[in-house]
């Protein structure tokens, strides 16, 4: 719900505010800085093998074996309209646990490389401008300013969301 | 705690108070009056109009001027016996209206635990009960089916399921009479017993229909069954001449049938119910991951065995090690798939009850063994079996076997034999259901076939594709539709269920001497044996159980049919060919069929070949769910960890198929 989001003045922006608190993994995606909540990620790991599953969409990579588990893999650059890039040694994939529809689910997503984890207070978390309909604005949390740099904070449960995965099937096929 | 339970309670404590109470000063009628009072009003209040009543008999009988029951004695005997009236009163009144509300109070971890239970135990009571109808004498039998009521009853009492409680109450009555030789079990009481289980079963379904939140409707009271099984306990004295006849008279006739075998079962027995003591119950979820543990550790001993840093050292010891280390954890392997198993006899049990009840309706008598018990194979498995094996068994009974008449004319022993028999061979498990009836009737399935349309002629068939005709939907040879097969909704729902169960059904017949029905069946259904294929840099994995043959095409043997897409000529047929590349959109290392392997598949007796870039090997692979990420992936059935420890996607054969004729272009 990005325009109510938005459209949220004084007090009840300070109280979301103050719910996104809290440590967030960083990690560089082309120029940009994004952050996720840490309290979602379950394991940081280099790239590996990929096993492409035919006929799903493009920014679906694949699934890899997470010691016998069989994980879906998203590229994040692809998921938000961005350039596809060349994987480095730097590439890798964030093992993140969100909510599927049927309970939590594992899902990997690779990222150009991971960075820190930083702790954000209230007061270093903005709500994000309104970039208008074709930003895809109901993936983010909100913004945060630390030393002078802006982090992009991704709400992974979304971004990741299998239904909306499901609809982008439906379109494809 | 419903109101009942506080009635029920009251009473309790002023029957507990009569026990312990002293018998000097406590028995003045004053003393109880006003707790009966209590009971009355409490009853009134629930509409339990006997219970009312009988605590107003007590009281008016304590108070009754004409009748003094002056001394501590004669309180006591009225106490005594009021209170018995209660008791009674509070059950039969409590069970109906205790029942409907009975669920929301209840927890439902336990009652699913009951439902559980009490299933287990219904099963050993039909097993005991079929071995005490052959030998009425057999002690241990007795005792065992006693027991499961007992404890049904117990449970049942614990969770206020009044209806459950009362019928196992009087089952156990009678067969408590025949422990003590009070009364002899007659065939009709057998039957009783029998009937009462399956009341108790309804009930169950009812309880977990309940549970899982399902519309149910519970079962109503069977006020004949109970007559029935009132006037068995009930009149021991005057029935049991009459019934010692009746027993003998069955014994007479039963026992050339069934040689008595007494020492066995009671061994049997008692390793089962050890059996039961030692087993614990574990979540699934957690064997799971054992399983996928093992699997990993599996993949992970491999790649330290075929480590070259580890090959080069060519240490003798650490060999020997490396060798001890691979047995271990393929043991360990062997040991989490094995725990999903769960033996076949249960089931095989279930059978028997069904043949002794279709032997007298169809008035046939058959003889049922069983073999390989003691075989294991996936819960699942043994789940989803129940109904075609059911089905198998009923149209053996119908179709196979003979009435007695028939049997003797032919120069056949009068009882017919019924064998379900289980054993491995090559790591599946067969299951046979063979009768020695009169065998599959060749010229009547092909008439019935050419009749309905399904083929021109029979010419030209073998036997064996006749007799798999039966497997065609709508195929029927009844000549009249009976309440039990006839309905033509017979063989082909057989087959399509072995098929789930990723088995296959063949058929052994001669004309006169019987049919056996073959079930290949994989132990579990975790895992699959699978053809691992390359296509180009993609590997796939085609359930081995689909796979019929596979060969490198030649120029002679692929032909591009008109509107009808690409064909493969395979020993005299055409079959349709599917690119594996083109359906999933893989750059395949040769667009050429001639550098390319087809690999014939069969899917519910339809072929077809899939044209792959190359044969990778055989491997045995523990079946893992994409999610539901990927739940409507056409023509992909799970994932599975290769020997590298990489994801290999499982072929969903079927799927492909059904894509493939309706998009013939592909």
């Amino acid at each position: 719900m990005p325009s109510t989001l938005l459209s949220m003045t004084g007090t009840a922006a300070a109280a979301q505010a103050d719910a996104r608190a809290g440590k967030y993994l960083t990690f560089q995606l082309a120029h940009e800085e994004f952050g996720i909540c840490v309290l979602k990620v379950r394991e940081i790991m280099g790239l590996q093998e990929i096993t492409a599953v035919p006929r799903t969409p493009v920014h679906i990579k694949g699934v890899i074996n997470l010691r016998g588990k069989v994980v879906p893999v998203i590229d994040l650059r692809l998921k938000l309209g961005m350039a596809t890039a060349e994987y480095t040694p730097r590439t890798c994939i964030i093992v993140t646990q969100v909510q599927g529809e049927s309970g939590p689910v594992l899902m990997g997503t690779i990222v150009d490389g991971v960075s820190e984890v930083l702790n954000l207070t209230a007061a270093e978390i903005e709500d994000t401008p309104d970039f208008g309909e074709e930003v895809a604005g109901q993936y983010l949390l909100g913004m945060a300013k630390v030393k002078g740099k802006v982090k992009i904070l991704l709400d992974i449960d979304r971004v990741l969301s299998t239904q909306d995965l499901h609809n982008l099937n439906a379109i494809v096929h | 705690m419903s109101h009942s339970s506080e009635l029920r309670w009251q009473i309790e404590e002023l029957a507990l108070r009569l026990v312990v109470g002293d018998s000097e000063n406590g028995m003045s009628p004053g003393e109880w009056i006003p707790a009966l009072q209590r009971i009355r009003d409490c009853a009134l209040g629930e509409q339990s109009a006997q219970v009312a009543a009988a605590a107003n008999a007590i009281v008016e009988r304590l108070q009754a001027p004409g009748d003094p029951p002056a001394d501590a004695r004669g309180v006591s005997i009225a106490l005594q016996e009021g209170i018995t009236c209660l008791q009674q009163a509070v059950e039969f009144e409590k069970s109906p209206c205790g029942a409907t509300d009975l669920l929301p109070a209840q927890d439902p971890e336990l009652l699913s635990d009951f439902v559980l239970e009490s299933r287990e135990h219904l099963a050993a009571i039909e097993a005991q009960v079929l071995t005490i109808e052959r030998d009425p004498r057999d002690a241990e039998a007795l005792n065992s089916v006693f027991r499961g009521f007992h404890t049904i009853k117990g449970l049942a009492g614990f969770l206020e399921i009044w209806e459950v409680q009362k019928l196992s109450h009087e089952v156990e009555t009678i067969l408590d009479g025949a422990r003590n030789s009070r009364l002899t079990i007659t065939p009709r009481a057998i039957d009783v017993i029998l009937q009462g289980a399956d009341y108790l079963r309804r009930w169950l379904a009812h309880l977990e229909s309940s549970l899982q939140k399902l519309p149910s409707e519970e079962p109503p009271r069977d006020e004949s069954l109970l007559l029935r099984i009132r006037s068995l306990s009930s009149t021991p004295s005057d029935s049991a001449p009459a019934s010692c006849e009746l027993a003998g008279l069955a014994a007479a006739i039963e026992t050339p049938a069934a040689p008595v075998t007494p020492a066995r079962p009671a061994t049997a027995a008692q390793a089962n119910r050890r059996n039961e003591a030692m087993a614990v119950k574990v979540d699934t979820a957690k064997l799971d991951y054992l399983v996928d543990m093992a699997g990993e550790m599996v993949i992970a001993e491999s790649l330290v065995r075929h480590d070259s840093e580890l090959g080069a050292l060519k240490s003798p010891k650490l060999q020997r090690k490396i060798a001890q280390l691979t047995r271990i954890t393929a043991e360990l392997q062997k040991t989490a798939m094995a725990m999903r198993l769960v033996p076949i006899g249960p089931l095989f049990r279930r059978m028997a009850r069904l043949v002794r009840d279709l032997s007298r309706q169809f008035g046939k008598r058959v003889e049922m063994e069983t073999q390989g018990d003691d075989i294991e194979l996936d819960r699942t498995i043994v789940e989803e079996l129940a109904d075609p094996l059911m089905h198998m068994v009923r149209n053996s009974l119908d179709h196979g076997i003979e009435a007695p008449q028939e049997r003797a004319a032919r120069g056949k022993p009068p009882a017919a034999r019924l064998l379900l028999k289980a054993q491995h061979q090559a790591g599946q498990v067969v299951i046979e259901i063979g009768d020695d009836g009169r065998g599959l009737d060749r010229d009547r399935i092909q008439s019935k076939a050419i009749e309905s349309g399904m083929i021109a002629s029979g010419e030209g068939l073998t036997d064996a594709e006749v007799h798999n005709l039966i497997f065609l939907p709508g195929f029927s040879t009844a000549g009249e539709v009976t309440n039990v097969s006839g309905r033509g909704v017979g063989m082909d729902v057989v087959r399509r269920h072995i098929e789930k169960l990723r088995g296959r059904i063949e058929i052994r017949s001669t004309p006169g001497h019987g049919s056996t029905f073959l079930l290949k069946l994989p132990l579990t259904l975790a895992i699959i044996d699978g053809l691992v294929v390359g296509v180009g840099q993609e590997r796939y994995i085609v359930p081995l159980f689909a796979v019929r043959e596979m060969f490198r095409p030649t120029r002679e043997t692929i032909w591009t049919v008109q509107q009808r897409g690409e064909m493969a000529l395979v020993r005299g047929g055409l079959l349709p060919v599917l690119r594996l590349y083109r359906r999933f959109c893989v750059a395949p290392r040769s667009e050429d069929p001639l550098q390319s392997v087809l690999v014939v598949v069969e899917v519910g007796g339809q072929r077809f070949c899939l044209l792959v870039d190359e044969l990778i090997g055989k491997q045995e692979v523990v079946i893992k769910t994409l999610g539901e990420l990927f739940q409507n992936v056409a023509g992909v059935a799970g994932g599975a960890i290769l020997g590298d420890g990489r994801v290999g996607l499982i072929l969903d054969v079927d799927r492909l198929y059904k894509e493939k004729t309706d998009d013939p272009a592909r």
